[in-house]
């Protein structure tokens, strides 16, 4: 029987990639030594495209040297999944948990990472539903609303979901997202009729998806969350 | 394993369906087993390795499998490589130490052969172990069948 599960919520607003990269490595090796508990950072970024393992660049649609007019940058990681644009207005969420402690395989954590933006979805009247076979994220209908990548080492996670609240949709143009052509992707201003409180609420029902789904029984907020580590100085 | 299983995989690997998953998951006898889900076939010196039942069926359908090159060491308990499925890539660790002599070649054209045979033609890399005595730090088949559930019974 599991005893009772604890998640500490880092809200870090706006930040930039490579750092929120360098933070997760950080906290995966913490969360391996069981230095913290499971961990779970909500963001948004600046104007970025990445790349999963396979690096299928392919996707990318406009040369790299373009990117910097466009004001994006792009990264390559070690996460599953083809290429994806994250830009403001698109709320992410990186859970650094263990699913050994949680007894979860990689299929039921990512089933559960759907789930969580399919509740967050029909709070504002939106059915959204998980991907076919191949297609993972979550989709209205033919349109993609969230999407998925995620990387497990030791049985701990990083990476995460992106969820679209009202990114500028224009920069998906630039790559086939997800790898999967001749299909839209749409945002929560997209699909629904209902008026959206401030992001910052949103975001806080996103997270209160996922602690639920997963059955944390206590969630703490983590003060004054910071890319640099309790043992960096400010200068 | 018999050709049509191999020839169903194949043909699943190529249509992107996967194949059903079962209930249970299937142990062998006469492996060693890691708490990570690998197992270890040992045969003098040598050593053939891949992931277990249980793994593939909690990973899903396996779409790519990243393989270290031969010649590369391993460490027990070090990952040497990551199979993706479902949008996630999982590190697959060592569970001996050694060098690669061996790789499964077959997985970079059909990765689903992981799912569809996890102890055979699914097998990921061979090592010639640098030491043996490695080995009792590994789970037998009854210990690890009784590992899986207690795993499965988490949540």
């Amino acid at each position: 029987m599991r005893g009772p599960l604890k998640l500490e919520v880092w809200k870090m607003g706006f930040v930039n990639y490579l750092e929120a990269l360098k933070l997760q490595e950080k906290l995966v090796s913490d969360r391996k030594l069981c230095r913290i508990p499971d961990t779970l950072l909500s963001l948004q970024h600046p104007p970025t495209y990445t790349l999963g393992k396979r690096r299928t660049d392919h996707n990318l649609l406009i040369p790299e040297s373009e990117l910097k007019n466009i004001g994006a940058e792009l990264h390559y990681t070690q996460r599953g999944g083809d290429i994806t644009f994250h830009g403001p207005h698109q709320a992410i969420l990186y859970p650094i948990i263990s699913l050994r402690e949680m007894g979860l395989g990689a299929r039921n954590y990512v089933e559960k990472l759907e789930s969580t933006m399919i509740e967050l979805s029909s709070l504002y009247g939106v059915k959204a539903c998980a991907g076919k076979k191949c297609e993972t994220g979550v989709w209205v209908g033919e349109r993609k609303i969230g999407a998925i990548g995620v990387r497990i080492s030791s049985g701990i996670t990083s990476h995460g979901l992106a969820f679209n609240i009202d990114p500028e949709l224009e920069y998906f143009k630039h790559i086939v997202p997800c790898g999967i052509t001749d299909k839209e992707v749409t945002s929560l201003r997209r699909e629904t009729s209902t008026a959206l409180p401030s992001e910052e609420v949103i975001q806080e029902q996103l997270i209160s998806c996922f602690a639920r789904l997963f059955g944390y029984n206590t969630v703490v907020q983590k003060e004054n969350p910071s890319i640099l580590s309790d043992h960096e100085e400010i200068a | 394993m018999a050709p049509t299983m191999l020839w169903a995989s194949r043909a699943a690997s190529y249509l992107r369906i996967s194949m059903f998953h079962r209930g249970f998951s299937t142990v062998l006898k006469d492996l060693k087993y890691a708490d990570s889900h690998e197992w270890v076939k040992v045969n003098g010196n040598s050593a053939t390795i891949g992931i277990t039942d249980h793994a593939q069926d909690h990973l899903g359908d396996v779409v790519y499998v990243e393989i270290p090159e031969v010649g590369a060491a391993v460490k027990q308990g070090d990952s040497f490589g990551a199979v993706e499925s479902v949008k996630a890539t999982s590190d697959v660790n060592s569970p001996v130490s050694g060098k690669v002599v061996e790789v499964n070649e077959e997985l970079s054209s059909s990765p689903a052969l992981v799912n569809s045979s996890p102890y055979e033609g699914g097998w990921i890399i061979k090592v010639e172990m640098n030491d043996a005595g490695e080995l009792k730090n590994l789970m037998d088949s009854e210990e690890y069948s009784k590992f899986c559930e207690e795993e499965d019974s988490k949540h």
